[in-house]
């Protein structure tokens, strides 16, 4: 999938538009660009501390650039609360886990369809009826599209803070995905996993790029370089908040700059157990 | 928390594994529950019908205060203000000059206690306000503020001087009818009283299972979470604030049913607290745990008067009273903290586990 690199130029889904953010005297974003195009995945690495996950906050509305706009789908969206940009198509996954802990597994993702949902205060107090049907619906959907694409079927009932950790990061994917998003922005969905997790979530990260049912555009934060390089079609390289290199898988290789930054910390992605 | 299913018991539909009640044990006990609640208490234990009034009171007030502080994770000192709020709107709007007929025909009262409860609702979301920039600590404050402002402020200075210096409110009761039921004798309020409770707990149960509480239980949890998820939680907020204000005011509307009259004290501070205090006891985050909260503190109140009127003091109980479940609060803080419904779940998720409880 490496040459499929989305060839049309102007379906751009998101773009940052030279934004900077800054915490204090820490320059965590020093005027980013970046064009993600529709049906893509692009991924987004460096070292640690470079910023990404701060560039993540920015895209969803936890975090309001300084400087520069994000637009999405040609429109500024940089003053927009998260949950006005999830209702655009936007959703994610955290790199710190941000499941709710004292829910079961099918209340986090039930979470994630929250904006289908109607019901009101009305209706719900009374739930026969409209409240019930919705429930039913959306447990159907979650039961059909979630949980059996994610194979969680046996944990549905489970509490999460309870669950081990990497399926807790599946549950947290699953969340992700109920609300039936455009673009999805994962947060080191690998992290801490074990080899063969490691494998399961690329497979639903790949499934979800590329089956019809989903299409997702991805924008994907990892430090795996294997995983990153074989599932990306434009890998966005940052460090110290400068973007050092946008392009494709093999681009970035073969940079002397980005060589130069990952310099010594080969090892550090070789130790995964 | 998610309850375990009896060994063996598996749903075959989504709407079967959404209702409430999945085996027929917990039917049986339920309609058990029922039949002590209809028929046991109200007909063979009128000597303690006074006490289980007073459970509904305290229950319903509980439950508001529940649903902000257990669910929402908005917490709240100033929840008698909303029951204040409540009681007077009610008595002064039974006070209107109504039609004949349709007081005859016993359509007033209702409405005037749904109208009480939205307007203690509006009043409540008023002060949740500030919640949607500031939290814990200073929030606190804020509802502070509300208990101060509506009850020792606008509602002592003014609206208690409608009709008179220095005059209780009064409702005759004669005027508390739902069609052709006029709620007079103590056996009426209980009714009264429990059917608002059941009718208030399954709104708010309904609630949980459905779009409105699972938002509240999300921001409770993890707000930046819920946000990213498409949650709008400045409104989901008001709305957990409006409800608990909602069932503050039909809570405080019952209770000026329940004696006919109302003043200032019957709304202080101290009960804000007790309020908080029952679901501190009860559990936090249970609707069980305010029925135990508030059995909990029924009984012992009961109970200290009892040995108080044995030991033949004089009666005045109100400071043993305080202290008692001042002691209490912090007994549960250090040794119970999930409160007396953790117990329960605990042992009863023991027994339907059996014979693999571990
Ligand atoms: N809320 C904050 N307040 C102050 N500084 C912050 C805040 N968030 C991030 N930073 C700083 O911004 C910089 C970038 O952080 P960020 O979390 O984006 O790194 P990252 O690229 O995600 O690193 P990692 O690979 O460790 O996740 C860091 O120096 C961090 O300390
Ligand atoms: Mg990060």
């Amino acid at each position: 999938m490496n040459g499929a690199t989305a060839s049309h130029r102007d379906d751009v889904l998101l773009e940052l538009d030279d934004i900077s953010m800054s915490f204090g005297k820490v320059q965590a974003l020093a005027g980013i660009g970046m064009k993600v195009r529709k049906g893509e995945i692009h991924s987004v690495i460096g070292p640690n501390g470079a910023g990404k996950t701060v560039m993540m906050n920015c895209i969803n509305g936890i975090y309001q650039p300084q400087i520069g706009n994000v637009n999405y789908k040609g429109e500024k969206i940089n003053k927009l609360r998260p949950h006005k940009r999830a209702a655009l198509g936007i959703s994610r996954t955290f790199q710190k886990i941000e499941l709710f802990g004292g829910m079961t597994v099918l209340d986090n993702i039930r979470l994630g369809r929250h904006m289908h949902l109607k019901t009101g205060l009305i209706s719900g107090a009374f739930w026969k009826g409209k409240t019930q049907k919705e429930e039913i619906e959306a447990r159907e959907f979650i039961e059909e599209e979630i949980i059996d694409f994610l194979e969680i079927s046996h944990i549905r009932k489970k509490t999460v803070h309870m669950l081990p950790y990497g399926l807790q990061k599946r549950v947290e994917l699953g969340r992700a995905l109920a609300f039936d998003p455009e673009l999805l922005l994962l947060d080191e969905p690998l992290a801490g996993l074990n080899l063969e997790e490691v494998e399961d979530m690329a497979r639903y990260i790949l499934d979800l790029n590329e089956e019809k049912r989903w299409k997702m555009t991805i924008i994907l934060v990892e430090h795996d370089m294997g995983v990153v390089m074989d599932l990306s079609n434009r890998v966005l390289v940052l460090n110290f908040g400068n973007a050092i290199m946008d392009g494709t898988p093999d681009e970035v290789r073969q940079n002397p700059e980005v060589i130069k930054a990952y310099l010594g910390e080969e090892d550090l992605y070789a130790t995964r157990r | 928390m998610s309850t375990f299913l009896p060994c063996g018991v598996y749903h075959e539909t989504y709407a079967q594994d959404h209702a409430f009640w999945q085996t027929n044990f917990i039917r049986g006990k339920m309609i058990l529950l029922a039949l002590v609640s209809f028929i046991a208490i109200p007909f063979f234990l009128t000597d303690y019908l006074s006490e289980f009034i007073l459970l509904i009171y305290w229950s319903l007030g509980a439950l508001g205060v529940q649903l902000l502080i257990g669910y929402c994770g908005q917490l709240t000192l100033g929840h008698a203000a909303f029951l204040a709020v409540g009681a007077y709107a009610s008595f002064l709007l039974m006070a209107l000059p109504w039609p004949r007929f349709m007081l005859d025909m016993g359509v007033v009262y209702p409405l005037v206690l749904l109208i009480s409860g939205i307007i203690a609702g509006i009043w409540c979301v008023i002060f949740g306000l500030p919640s949607a920039r500031v939290k814990g600590f200073y929030l606190i404050l804020t509802t502070m503020a509300a208990q101060f402002i509506t009850v020792d402020f606008f509602i002592a200075k003014y609206v208690s001087q409608i009709g008179g210096r220095q005059q209780d409110l009064t409702l005759s009761s004669d005027l508390v009818k739902f069609g052709p039921w006029t709620v007079d004798t103590k056996r009426d309020i209980y009714y009264y009283g429990l059917i608002l409770t059941i009718l208030m707990t399954f709104m708010v149960l309904n609630y949980l299972r459905s779009k409105p509480g699972r938002a509240w239980v999300a921001i409770r949890d993890n707000d930046i979470a819920a946000e990213s998820m498409g949650i709008n939680i400045t409104l989901y907020k008001l709305q957990a604030f409006f409800v608990s204000g909602f069932i503050g005011g039909v809570t405080g509307a019952f209770w000026g049913a329940s004696r006919n009259i109302i003043s200032v004290e019957d709304f202080t501070f101290g009960k804000s607290l007790w309020l908080v205090g029952i679901i501190l006891i009860g559990g936090v985050g249970s609707i069980h745990g305010v029925f135990y909260g508030a059995a909990f503190m029924v009984f012992m109140i009961w109970a200290l008067q009892e040995i108080v009127g044995m030991v033949g003091g004089t009666g005045n109980i109100i400071y043993y009273k305080e202290i008692a479940f001042g002691l209490a609060i912090c007994g549960f803080l250090l040794f119970e903290p999930n409160g007396l419904a953790y117990r329960w779940w605990q042992s009863k998720n023991y027994f339907n586990l059996w014979p693999f409880s571990y």
